[in-house]
């Protein structure tokens, strides 16, 4: 189990504040934030690349802070990769286990074994320089893995991977993490890719933990409007709630809610209903037009006004086009509330 | 086929590319090369003293033998001086190079890769070496040495940098070595990623495992072009130990330690500045001879190190 507990530290004017998070044994989170959130910086401090300014990193109950990066025993897989170019596939992956002055043929059984379990076989003697990104990948992930760390830091490992190869690549890793019950932090700034792995998410802002929870639970209950729309929850706007109802660019919608007072609410594009028959007037129901219909791999997008703009996700053909008169549903059970930040 | 074209037109382009690479490179090298050989010998005559240059020139009043002198090239292999001058010169050049490896890998590495007080002040000094002329780096060292603090030092621990072969010469030539090599290793370490080294340390490594094992064959190219550098400054520094050693060439034999006499380097000069003082004194073959001898040793230098270093690494 990982334990940060307020681990505070700054990097040349990028501050990291009062990170506290657990990671439990053999857990799959995701660091999730935008481009210089500090999610790189943190596994960068739980790796031991830099000395906090204050604060403690505890692995299985020990405070591995002053420890040196080679004794923390954490597997680092960065974002480049870094597979070391002067050493081919094979002695790339024995690298750790000689590291660690294992007998040669302890280093020969290992360093088999895990080239058979990423099927990379094919590539044993090649030269870094001459591996796509799929196979750079694996081979990064072979060698994280061959010393057996509890724990394996990936800092957007899938990014350099086109969209399909990602797809499957997210699989493996679950796959692998699996198998190997090591405690995975995985950073990325993809919603989908953080779906795909993760057990739990930490969303990330300006050197601070925002939120820590499923992804289902951040989902339907983004703690403040940075989180909403990071998850794409789009449709997110200012409201005033009374408990009852809540008023906001021209639309009164119904929702019993704890909040009172000047908040964001929002409703995910795949939640927004378009009603065939005329059924304004109905709780949350508004009489709209479509603005905009954007086609798109596996669904439709549809840009509406109904006073206020909105978007919707569709799947298969609606008899609608740009111009027509809809009817929208943002039905209540979708829609999110947080307190203005 | 119709999926190759993008392929077919990358490959072209990239065979194009080196095409155009290698003839530039060629005709560059090719070039520079016959233009260094027409200067070399377009001036051979220079190397074949004749009776009538003998007349009317003033031969040196070192006293040497005319019927040496009165030969090819000066007759120079016939002549002590040379060969204790080529004997200090390639001592004073290895251990220079040796020197100037040992204290600038190091610090290159440290410069390169933590956060130093007083880095930049370093960055520039050394910098500045390298631009200001040779003989104003033997100047500050007279004044360095003869005067002050550690002029007194020397004083006490019984014996003087100025105007001495050890340590002197070296210290003349480690300078200006040391700075150019200096440049080449930073930028040598400025090009590996330090990630490589956090990552080899994640793996269970040492940092000096790290740097062995990962940093060092990286940079390995790069490392060995600093070699080269400061061996090239080093074996052809003449401005500074010109100003700051004076030539040995007059001194008495008593004037020589037991070391440099063990090591054959009494009555000898630095070749740079042995070429100097021939052309000074009147054998301009002699002169231009051993300028030929330091051309062909470093050429032979040069290429021994480039056939040590080895390719370099993309990543």
């Amino acid at each position: 189990m990982i334990e940060i507990q307020a681990l505070n530290g700054n990097l040349g004017g990028f501050r990291l504040q009062d990170i506290d998070l657990t990671v439990n044994d053999g857990e799959y989170m995701v660091l999730l934030g935008p481009t210089g959130a500090g999610k790189t910086v943190l596994i960068e401090y739980i790796v031991g690349m830099y000395k906090q300014d204050r604060g403690a990193i505890l692995i299985d109950g020990q405070d591995v802070t002053p420890l040196y990066t080679e004794e923390r025993n954490i597997a680092y897989v960065p974002q480049d990769y870094a597979l070391f170019p002067n050493l081919n596939v094979e002695k790339n992956i024995a690298y750790g286990l000689e590291a660690r002055r294992l007998p040669k043929e302890e280093i020969s059984r290992i360093t088999e074994e895990t080239i058979a379990n990423l099927g990379i076989g094919y590539i044993r003697h090649r030269m870094p320089l001459n591996l796509s990104g799929g196979e750079k990948q694996r081979v990064a992930l072979g060698r994280a893995l061959a010393t057996g760390p509890k724990v394996v830091l990936l800092d957007e490992p899938l990014s350099a991977l086109d969209e399909n190869l990602r797809a499957i690549m997210s699989h493996e890793l679950r796959a692998l993490q699996r198998k190997t019950h090591a405690t995975f932090i995985h950073v990325c700034h993809n919603f989908e890719e953080a779906a795909a792995v993760a057990d739990r998410i930490a969303i990330m802002n300006e050197g601070r933990l925002v939120q820590i929870d499923t992804l289902e639970a951040v989902k339907a209950n983004p703690q403040n409007e940075f989180v909403a729309r990071f998850l794409k929850t789009q449709n997110v706007f200012e409201a005033v709630s009374d408990g009852k109802t809540i008023k906001g660019n021209g639309i009164v919608l119904n929702k019993k809610n704890p909040l009172t007072g000047t908040v964001i609410a929002g409703i995910r594009p795949e939640h927004v209903r378009l009603q065939s028959e005329n059924r304004i007037g109905e709780t949350n129901t508004f009489a709209g037009h479509i603005v905009d219909i954007v086609p798109k791999p596996h669904f439709i997008e549809y840009r509406l006004d109904v006073g206020m703009e909105l978007t919707a996700f569709l799947i298969g053909d609606v008899p609608y086009g740009p111009g027509d008169a809809v009817c929208v549903e943002l039905p209540a059970e979708h829609l999110i509330l947080t307190g203005k930040n | 086929m119709s999926g190759n074209p993008p392929t077919m037109a990358g490959t072209r382009s990239a065979t194009g590319d080196r095409t155009i690479f290698k003839s530039f490179f060629y005709s560059f090298t090719g070039f520079m090369f016959l233009f260094s050989a027409y200067l070399f010998l377009s001036n051979l005559d220079q190397l074949v003293v004749t009776e009538a240059a003998i007349k009317t020139r003033e031969i040196t009043s070192w006293g040497e033998d005319r019927e040496v002198m009165n030969m090819f090239a000066g007759g120079f292999w016939r002549d002590a001086y040379f060969w204790k001058s080529l004997n200090l010169t390639l001592m004073v050049t290895v251990i220079t190079t040796l020197i100037a490896s040992l204290v600038g890998i190091p610090t290159a590495y440290a410069l390169s890769r933590y956060r130093i007080p007083g880095k930049a002040a370093i960055e520039v000094l050394f910098s500045s070496v390298m631009v200001i002329p040779a003989s104003s780096v033997g100047l500050c060292l007279i004044v360095m040495f003869n005067y002050g603090p550690f002029w007194n030092l020397q004083q006490q621990l019984g014996f003087r940098f100025a105007h001495s072969i050890f340590p002197g010469m070296i210290l003349a030539s480690f300078v200006l070595s040391f700075a150019l090599g200096l440049s080449a290793w930073k930028a040598a370490f400025d090009g590996v990623n330090p990630r490589f080294e956090h990552v080899a340390r994640s793996l269970g490594s040492s940092r000096w495992r790290a740097f062995r094992t990962v940093t060092l064959p990286i940079s390995k190219s790069g490392l060995v072009a600093g070699v080269i550098l400061a061996w090239t400054r080093a074996m052809a520094e003449f401005g500074a130990v010109l100003f700051f050693c004076g030539t040995f060439r007059e001194l008495p034999p008593a004037r020589f330690s037991d070391l440099e006499k063990v090591l054959h380097i009494d009555q000898a000069d630095f070749l740079s500045v042995a070429i100097w003082a021939q052309i000074e004194y009147g054998n301009v073959e002699y002169g231009f001879a051993l300028a030929f001898i330091l051309v062909i040793i470093g050429g032979l230098s040069v290429y021994a190190m480039h056939r040590i270093g080895a390719k370099g690494y993309i990543w």
